[in-house]
């Protein structure tokens, strides 16, 4: 049972946190793909599981492990953008200029799986953590703020134009 | 870029059901990695130690000074009672018999309870459920509880040896509440585990 499976892998029992892996890697993988790109979504899946590990003797179940986890995976993931030289200040600010560019390059796609993959890859870091998380993973403004730093209503915005330039990638051109 | 709004869009509500991105968003797979990524994770993973155990070792000396102390209070306290009607004994709180499993603390002691029977009566209910449901774990996963609970057993059995001699240490019952908790967890997440078929 995949609770226990927790509280052995907390005791250090690595083939039980092997399980726990198993259990939860697809989620964690399409996460990362969503927010990070297919290309980085190896590596990032990851890096979640090695920090989940180096983590778990903090997590106490106030919330579910699969909450835990899934937040601990976006902070890993945005700590990443991070470190590839978005600078924090700069986390959503770049995101209105880059946007404005995205919104020109207007494309003409199959089916709108791949549109969506495709246009969201074209989107700054932080205007895809913003949509990624609110309309796909279902978190809250006020949440999304806590997690980058940021007001409510800057994830506001941010959505807001996100949205805005992705409608306009997927619309297929006449 | 097109900054007007579609009619009725509210950014900070759910898309509406027939805008285009819920539909992309809908149609949007799953993927799984090309390859097992397991090993790369494993190979990360450095070996975790269960919390080190705190060692309380006691010179002869000490112990020598810890038990004549106890035999002191003890028969001051034995003298006490003496003096005392039956009535006013009985109605006297009983310095260590808080029950741990509320974790209250007094002073900034958790007090242990040696004979606590709730403790017991849930151990030995426990360790039936276990004992009878154990052939539907996986042996891996009994040799991983058993030795853990001898783990947590000798933890308990030590704590009150030493409580033994220094009843009234902090640590010490503290120590003994947190590993009988730790006991009756383990207890609780294996029972579960075995009534579950070990799935």
């Amino acid at each position: 049972m995949l609770v226990d499976d927790v509280v052995l892998a907390t005791q250090g029992d690595a083939a039980a946190f092997e399980r726990v892996y198993r259990a939860h890697m697809p989620r964690i993988f399409n996460l990362a793909r969503r927010m990070a790109g297919p290309d980085a979504a190896d590596e990032l899946t990851q890096d979640v599981f090695v920090r989940a590990w180096q983590k778990l003797a903090l997590f106490r179940g106030e919330s579910s492990f699969a909450t835990w986890l899934h937040r601990l995976a976006v902070n890993v993931i945005i700590e990443r953008f991070r470190t590839l030289g978005t600078a924090r200040e700069r986390f959503l600010a770049d995101s209105e200029a880059v946007l404005e560019v995205a919104h020109a390059r207007r494309t003409k796609h199959l089916d709108l799986s791949m549109d969506l993959q495709v246009a969201i890859e074209q989107l700054p870091h932080g205007a895809r953590t913003v949509f990624v998380l609110h309309d796909v993973e279902g978190y809250k403004h006020e949440e999304i703020g806590d997690i980058l730093g940021v007001s409510a209503g800057t994830s506001k915005s941010q959505l807001h134009r996100a949205r805005q330039t992705l409608r306009g990638l997927l619309r297929k051109e006449a | 870029m097109t900054e007007q709004r579609q009619f009725g869009e509210s950014d900070h509500e759910p898309l509406a059901a027939d805008d285009i991105l819920s539909e992309a968003i809908g149609q949007w797979r799953e993927e799984m990695p090309a390859a097992d990524l397991w090993a790369g994770v494993a190979t990360r993973l450095e070996p975790r130690t269960a919390p080190r155990r705190t060692q309380v070792s006691f010179t002869l000396p000490q112990l020598a000074m810890a038990a004549s102390l106890l035999i002191a209070v003890a028969s001051g306290l034995t003298w006490l009672a003496a003096r005392q009607p039956s009535s006013a004994v009985e109605a006297q709180p009983t310095v260590v018999a808080q029950s741990e499993s509320t974790g209250e603390v007094e002073g900034g002691i958790v007090n242990a309870n040696f004979a606590d029977a709730q403790f017991n009566a849930a151990v030995t209910d426990l360790e039936q459920i276990l004992h009878d449901e154990r052939d539907r774990l996986d042996p891996r996963t009994v040799l991983v509880i058993e030795r853990n609970l001898k783990t947590i057993d000798l933890a308990i059995q030590e704590a009150r040896m030493a409580l033994n001699d220094d009843p009234a240490n902090a640590y010490l019952n503290s120590h003994l509440a947190d590993a009988r908790r730790r006991k009756l967890d383990l207890l609780r997440h294996a029972t579960t585990l075995a009534s579950a078929g070990g799935n």
